[in-house]
């Protein structure tokens, strides 16, 4: 009786830990896409609105879900408050969000990248990076749907014959 | 004799089971770890019944060559 119930036990937490990891990459796709339609946000409003940077991003912060609805809120926060450079406050803000979401560190240099231009042209030149970096996380959430089709099911399958296979060995 | 049905289903499960990892591992490309799965299932087994085999062969020794 002891026996089953510890095994229940194993087939349980294994089985969840595939799901964690398999969630993973559902996730990436979907943040990235939250991340492409952020940066456009951004575009218009600078094109269109000719908002003021540290506005756009808390306009932003509110349009968007978590977690880069956080980021976005202290970057524009750091701009306010905070006498530092928008590379920087950039830079810092996407440092402290980046662990809660699902993203990689390619993403993350493309983004730090372009925060470096964040800031420093006329309108038409910062519409250019923007449209570069749309079209690197374009590529990226390409590569993250493959790897989504590719992986999640077999994490999944992977965590529950794990817990099987250690279930098997144990009695 | 208590171990003979306990020990067949055990090698039957271990070898189901390795069997399904085998083919979810190479159904994403990650043969080399496919391989490495099915020749640890594969050891494993190997040393469960070589242990028997050995009980078996300490039985005939017992039986047969009585000091």
């Amino acid at each position: 009786m002891v026996k089953l119930i510890g095994a229940i036990f194993i087939i349980v937490a294994t089985t969840v830990i595939g799901f964690e990891a398999s969630r993973n990459f559902s996730e990436r796709p979907r943040q990235l896409r939250a991340l492409r339609s952020a940066l456009q946000s951004l575009d218009a409003e600078i094109m269109y609105g000719h908002t003021p940077l540290h506005e756009a991003a808390r306009r932003l912060a509110s349009q968007m879900t978590r977690p880069f609805s956080s980021f976005f809120e202290s970057f524009a926060g750091k701009l306010t408050n905070t006498e530092t450079t928008v590379k920087d406050a950039w830079e810092e803000s996407l440092k402290e969000v980046w662990k809660s979401t699902a993203l990689k560190q390619g993403e993350f240099e493309i983004m730090k990248q372009f925060g470096e231009t964040l800031g420093r042209h006329d309108r038409f030149s910062q519409q250019k990076h923007i449209m570069l970096t749309l079209s690197h996380l374009e590529r990226e959430e390409a590569d993250a749907v493959q790897a989504q089709a590719k992986y999640e099911k077999m994490v999944k399958s992977l965590g529950f014959l794990a817990g099987l296979l250690l279930i098997i060995l144990l009695f | 004799m208590n171990l003979d049905a306990d020990i067949i289903f055990k090698i039957a499960g271990v070898g189901i089971v390795v069997a399904f990892l085998h083919t979810v591992l190479d159904q994403v490309g990650k043969k080399e770890y496919a391989q490495w799965v099915t020749l640890f299932g594969f050891i494993y087994i190997l040393f469960q019944v070589a242990s028997i085999v050995d009980d078996l062969f300490q039985k005939i020794k017992s039986v047969f060559l009585f000091q």
